[in-house]
């Protein structure tokens, strides 16, 4: 499976090499010293240490080569591939990995796309098998080729060769895939192409749905759609089509009409009056007899817009656990003259557009999230933002109305909603921030992406608690632990802390209940300033239930518990779960789809945020802190005895009319404050409208006085001053809005200071600029390449005068604009050459084979046509480490002669031993050798001796000499020691001591006879 | 061997004897003179008669090993993956006679090995939408029988994958009725014991017919009673063998369903457990534990008393990850099933 190679780094070292032979040359003059054999030796190690420093300076590698390669396949789910193709792209996948997958470290892997690009498969290598249904989450409408081949190039293992077979029409929509696939083939990855062909298929397409831009109350007007039939075979269509009119989001049909479709293009008039001043969306759909003349439905529709202005509308959003609650408020407002829908947050708005008819919105009482089992409904993210946008680019009001569910207390806290608000939902004062805690045991590994969702109720949870609130984690990982500290913890000053260790963990299988339950009631004990205890578990039920006397202990400590099912076996498992919930007060819910977990969780966190409600039962009387237009003429209003606490904004632009005496505290006892918010006006207003803490408002006039007029302040001014057209025009990819402005006199506005904001279909943001063209005629252009709704605002500077509003719909995708493969551009695809490779290859089934088993004749798994994936290490160090060790022998074989004398003994006793021979006692021979050794070192004592009794230094020798010459004639020289002759040491000594003693005698004497003369 | 031969060295010696006269010879003359004694004293030598013999008794294995690692590996097989012979978190593992290993995993596949890992064949549970078996054993007569846990019954299936049972399938606390079945075994005399966890968790004897004979336990921490009874074992006196997991204990009962004797506390030394989730017989008076929690098996003697451990956590060879199962083969090797690292390790304990 692996080759191995080495390279070099910096292989200009290399030219050292030639060094080697001079090494040689150098050394001959040697081998008369050291003898022939060990010079050869001496030289080889040398030349190899050599070669090793040389290596090391090159920066030698080892580089491995395999020879794994992995085919990942790119499978089109967009909607323009039929749903028949899109199943037999399946099959072909899971036949061809089964039928070519052939070599065992070969891996396989599928990415699915849309608009974006997903892994369903992460390569691997096994005959992985793709299930009938795709599991990831994709959006369908669009295709992007050029995002699939990303995140595959992205995927794909280092250590093998790398293959992308692309399955799809070619169609793209988003993203530039020529651009992709060079990349792709520079870093040497092969792509074969498998194109998808419709290309004899029948269409009905409604191009366009035109409407008057100057539409006026009562004034009859034409629609016009524009319709195309694209059957190649003469055919006409027939069918049926139907005009529908979308006012808050219930569609209403206004005419059905049968009609025949020719091929090519049809233009139908429908004529229409509107009798109520409203923001009117038309659609137009085309409805084929038959089914199989039309494959792709989607592009049947097409809307517009149409926005006829009248008195103030208000929508108030209220409840679905608490339906009328604010009928009372809702009659009274009516009664002012003011148009009032009500909508439950079980229907809430799902557009921008399902908002722009209003001029205000209140939101009374509301939770982000509520509803019980099943039947949780929340404002999702977009909801909210669309909230916020629609006042702050579009100068609709927002009114929020207090209550035990509303701000921080209904979870509305760290959310954008807040942040559009004068007052901050949560406490910032320590001496009245009442206090929640939260335990969440989190054991969800065993549904599918557990741990991720996980992640997501965690993180959503953290989010939504108060800085002032506990809150803990536990968890299963290999016992049962907290997930930070060893308890609960302050979420202020935590929070990104908490956020990011719940991003790493990884919770595992959980075997019972009883440990997590017990740590959690420990963590709640230290504690004990939490007003609100709350414990939520999700699982599969799987754990063995937790114990009678720890359950009871938490229900003592008024912990309540809710239990969240996900992925539970059956009623065993549900049981467990439902029963824990029901016996400590919390709520069970049955969850089958995991996306409805974060909203769970949010309503169920609320729980934790309730002591933001601040409640007493003897009445006070609110004061009046700013003498604000909205409480203009009230005298006085009659007690309250509640609302919930926040924090006013520190900012300028805040004005706080209202406050409370209670708690002390200024900043946290707002009743009724307001600001501007972009184009619009926000307004909070803390406690409620007659239903808790109110309740005897309702008979006060000042009730009908301070409602009316906060509605009113909040809503879009409605001057008429002016007047202004609107027109748009959608042209290929852009936007083009025409404004004519002229004066209640019909004169032409000229030189206004006009802008305008555009939000698209996925709520970003676009500039529009506009431009004074002609007198009165002001032009301006936005891209719109996505299918959805653009909303246009626009400013003109004109006091009291509401911005323009219009709207202009992309009806659908390019995706089903497109009638048949775009089989140039895979081809194209296909003939990319990787860096040191082969092109792909196109694969495609002959007319009359039998799919997918046609498709098979290109084996997508072969080999030998893509550059082989390699891995380098340094191995400079371990050369040079080698290179040392010879370096010893080298000098070692240079100053040491090795004996190889003792091998012949060895190899005769050996074949003596064999042969069976007697052998002298080895003893004997070394007795001998030992004694001859000590004769020749003994020798050679001797002559050192000798050496040095003549040649001892000049001082040395002249008090010898002085010593020595009046003894008499020198003795002759002792003659030296042959090799076999024996000195005995006492001998030896004995000479020695006396010719000293014998010297010291005649120096004496001499020095006698001295002093004698 | 080898002489000292360089010329340089001698005219080092030299140039030594010129510089230092008669001291030098005087040194050399002790050096040769002297009569020689060994560089050893008799205190070094005890010490090294000592190290030789320890070296060699533990070359012999005459002393204890390491009671933390008290085994030998002797082989690891089994990759993760879905077609046959790979392994996705293998749960259950039982050896028959003829040493064919069978495993369960959560795929639902029982899958037969041979003892090096050689896939011979595999099969699926009938239906397992709802969630997957967690045990395996073999019976009397030499079939499989499986725990399909949420499935609420025992399958008895051929050695070579015939279902030729079902006892139970309905959701119920009354006789004959299941919680989530976890493990079953069979007795000398063919009956079976079904163990079941959740609200339940007790223990059911049937008759080899599939008849309700008995049943005991209940949910608890008294004697007798259980929190996860996850896996059972019968010895050669027809007592069973009951590893209560979240007890952290080992409990023997008689075939009447009366406890004979249980050991076994929460913790992670030598002698303690921590969530056994199986458990095997070993010969003579050793039966060998499998902690989940602890990632190890222990060997104990069979009235609790620990003699070593094998295994740590981790995901190298010789470290087991979660692991749910253990067994042996004729020749005494333990099979451990390590469950997150999707493979099994053989080891001589």
């Amino acid at each position: 499976m692996f080759d191995y190679q080495l390279s070099f780094g910096s292989p200009w070292y290399l030219t050292l090499l030639v060094l080697l032979p001079l090494v040689w040359w150098l050394s001959v003059r040697s081998i008369a010293l050291v003898g022939r054999i060990r010079w050869l030796i001496v030289n080889v190690l040398r030349t190899v240490v050599l070669l090793g420093l040389i290596l090391a300076l090159a920066d030698v590698q080892w580089v491995r080569i395999s020879d794994r390669l992995t085919v990942i396949y790119l499978l089109d789910q967009s909607l323009s591939i039929p749903a028949e193709q899109r199943r037999t792209m399946i099959e072909y996948v899971n036949a061809e990995i089964l039928e070519h997958r052939d070599n065992e470290g070969d891996r396989a892997g599928v990415i699915v796309f849309g608009r974006d690009a997903a892994i369903e498969i992460p390569p691997f290598d096994d005959d992985v098998q793709l299930a009938p249904m795709i599991e990831s989450l994709l959006d369908p409408e669009y295709t992007n080729l050029a995002g699939a081949i990303k995140l595959a190039q992205a995927s794909f293992p280092e250590d093998a060769a790398k293959r992308i077979v692309l399955v799809s029409d070619g169609n793209q929509n988003l993203g530039d895939v020529a651009e992709q696939a060079q990349r792709a083939a520079g870093a040497g990855i092969g792509i074969d192409v498998v194109p998808i062909d419709y290309q004899s298929r029948a269409e009905v397409v409604v191009e366009r749905l035109a409407i008057p831009t100057d539409i006026r109350q009562g004034q009859a007007f034409d629609l016009k759609v524009v319709a195309t039939n694209t059957a190649t075979d003469g055919g006409e269509i027939h069918g049926r089509l139907v005009l529908s009119q979308l006012t808050g989001g219930e569609p209403e049909v206004l005419s059905e009409e049968r009609v025949t479709l020719p091929p090519g293009k049809k233009v139908f008039t429908i004529r229409q009056t509107i009798d109520r001043p409203n923001f009117y969306t038309y659609e137009a759909k085309i409805v084929p007899d038959k089914p199989e003349d039309d494959t792709m439905p989607q592009n049947n529709r097409a809307t517009a817009f149409t926005h006829v202005r009248g008195k103030g509308q208000v929508l108030l959003i209220e409840d679905s656990e608490h339906p009328g609650e604010f009928d009372q408020l809702v009659e009274r407002l009516r009664q002012q003259n003011l148009e009032v829908d009500v909508q439950s947050t079980s229907q809430l708005f799902t557009t921008p557009g399902d908002l722009l008819p209003y001029d205000t919105v209140v939101l009374a009482n509301v939770p982000r999230s509520t509803g019980e089992g099943d039947e949780v409904y929340h404002f999702t993210d977009e909801q909210i933002e669309m909230l916020v946008r629609n006042t702050q680019q579009m100068g609709a009001g927002l009114v929020m109305l207090g209550g035990p569910s509303s701000f921080g207390a209904g979870g509305w806290s760290n959310t954008e909603l807040e942040k559009a608000m004068p007052v901050d939902f949560q406490i910032k004062s320590a001496k009245v921030a009442p206090k929640g805690a939260l335990v969440m045991i989190m054991h969800a590994c065993e549904i599918g992406q557990g741990n991720h969702w996980q992640k997501v109720i965690a993180q959503e949870a953290i989010k939504t608690l108060g800085e002032h609130d506990y809150c803990g984690l536990l968890q299963w990982s290999g016992t049962d632990q907290w997930l930070w500290g060893q308890g609960l913890a302050r979420v202020g000053g935590n929070r990104n802390k908490m956020m990011a260790a719940v991003s790493r963990m990884t919770p595992s299988d959980m075997p019972q209940f009883d440990p997590s339950m017990q740590m959690a009631l420990r963590g709640f004990r230290k504690v004990p300033d939490a007003a609100v205890k709350h414990m939520i578990i999700i699982s599969d039920g799987d754990p063995s239930p937790p114990s009678r006397g720890v359950l009871n202990a938490l229900i003592q400590d008024k912990v309540t518990i809710s239990t969240v099912a996900v992925g539970a076996h059956g009623p065993a498992e549900s049981r467990l779960l439902a029963n824990i919930a029901s016996a400590a007060g919390g709520k069970y819910y049955a969850c089958k789809n995991p996306k409805a977990l974060p909203r769970i969780y949010q309503r169920e966190v609320r729980r934790v945020a309730r002591p933001l409600v601040y409640e007493r039962d003897m009445p006070w009387n609110v004061q009046v802190n700013f003498p604000h237009e909205m409480i203009g003429g009230i005298d006085a209003l009659p007690p309250i005895n509640g609302f919930v606490l926040t924090s006013k904004k520190d900012n300028p632009l805040v004005e706080v009319a209202l406050v409370s005496p209670q708690p002390a505290g200024e900043r946290n006892s707002t009743i009724l404050a307001s600001w501007t918010y972009g184009l619009g006006k926000a307004v909070a207003f803390t406690t409620d409208a007659g239903a808790r803490w109110t309740k005897q408002w309702p008979d006060s006039a000042a009730f009908d006085q301070l409602f009316g007029q906060v509605v009113r302040w909040s809503m879009r001014p409605t001057g008429e001053s002016a007047n202004f057209t609107v027109a748009t025009q959608v042209e290929g990819e852009q936007v083009q809005v025409v404004v004519t402005a002229l004066d209640k006199e019909g004169k032409f506005l000229n030189f206004l200071n006009m802008a305008g904001a555009v939000e698209g279909p996925d709520l970003q943001r676009i500039p529009l600029e506009m431009r004074q063209t002609a007198p009165g005629r002001y032009v301006g252009a936005f891209p719109a390449s996505a299918a959805g709704s653009y909303f246009v605002a626009i400013t003109h500077g004109l006091e009291g005068e509401a911005p323009i509003l219009t709207g202009v719909n992309v009806p659908y995708s390019d995706e089903f604009r497109d009638r048949a493969a775009n089989e140039a551009l895979m081809a194209e695809l296909a003939e990319r050459v990787p860096a040191g490779g082969k092109p792909g290859q196109v694969i495609k089934s002959d007319p009359g084979d039998k799919l997918p088993d046609g498709m098979l004749k290109v084996d997508t798994f072969r080999h030998g046509e893509l550059p082989k994936a390699t891995s380098s290490q340094d191995v400079w160090f371990y050369v040079v480490l080698l290179g040392s060790c010879l370096f010893f022998f080298d000098v070692f074989f240079r100053r040491v002669q090795v004996s190889l004398l003792w091998i012949p003994p060895l190899v005769g006793r050996a074949v003596a031993h064999v042969l069976g021979r007697d052998v002298k006692p080895a003893e004997v021979e070394t007795m001998q050798r030992l004694r001859s050794r000590k004769a020749e070192v003994s020798g050679r004592i001797e002559q050192l001796r000798a050496d040095a009794r003549f040649e001892a230094p000049p001082e040395a020798a002249t008090d010898l000499e002085a010593l020595q010459k009046p003894a008499g004639p020198t003795p002759p020289a002792k003659p030296r020691a042959g090799p076999g002759e024996k000195l005995t040491e006492e001998a030896e000594e004995k000479g020695y001591t006396e010719r000293l003693l014998r010297a010291k005698e005649k120096v004496w004497d001499r020095r006698k006879g001295h002093d004698q003369k | 061997m080898w002489a000292r031969g360089n010329p340089g060295d001698r005219r080092i010696g030299r140039a030594e004897v010129n510089k230092e006269g008669f001291r030098q010879t005087e040194r050399c003359h002790d050096r040769y003179a002297e009569p020689r004694t060994s560089i050893f004293t008799p205190a070094m030598k005890s010490a090294l008669i000592a190290i030789s013999c320890a070296t060699l008794i533990l070359m012999s294995g005459c002393l204890p090993r390491d009671p933390h690692n008290l085994g030998r590996l002797e082989g690891v097989w089994g990759r993760r993956g879905i077609s046959d012979g790979r392994l996705q978190r293998p749960r259950a593992i039982a050896i028959d006679d003829r040493d064919q290993v069978y495993l369960v995993d959560k795929t639902a596949r029982i899958q037969v090995f041979d003892t090096k890992g050689t896939f011979l064949r595999g099969w699926r549970t009938p239906a397992h939408e709802t969630g997957k078996p967690t045990g395996l054993s073999i019976g009397r007569d030499g079939n499989v029988l499986v725990a399909d846990t949420h499935y609420y019954r025992l399958l008895v299936y051929s050695p070579e994958g015939e279902l030729l049972k079902s006892i139970g399938g309905t959701l119920g606390h009354r006789p004959g009725e299941f919680g989530q079945v976890t493990d079953a075994v069979q007795d000398s005399q063919g009956n079976y014991y079904v163990a079941e966890k959740g609200e339940y968790d007790r223990i059911q004897k049937f008759s080899p017919e599939g008849k309700f004979l008995m049943q005991w336990g209940g949910h608890g921490s008294q004697p007798g009673r259980f929190i996860l009874p996850q896996s059972m074992a019968v010895d050669e006196a027809d007592q069973i063998w009951v590893a209560d997991a979240c007890n952290h204990r080992v409990q023997v009962f008689n075939t009447e369903g009366e406890l004979l004797t249980a050991w076994g506390s929460e913790g992670d030394k030598l002698g303690k457990l921590y969530y056994p989730y199986d458990l095997v017989l070993g010969d003579g008076d050793t039966v060998y534990v499998c902690e989940y929690g602890n990632h190890r098996v222990q060997k104990f003697t069979r009235d609790g008393r620990s003699l070593g451990c094998w295994g740590t956590e981790g995901r190298d060879r010789g470290q087991l990850y979660n692991p749910w199962g253990v067994a042996r083969d004729s020749r005494g090797r333990v099979y451990m099933l390590d469950t997150n690292n999707h493979r099994v390790q053989c080891v001589s304990m």
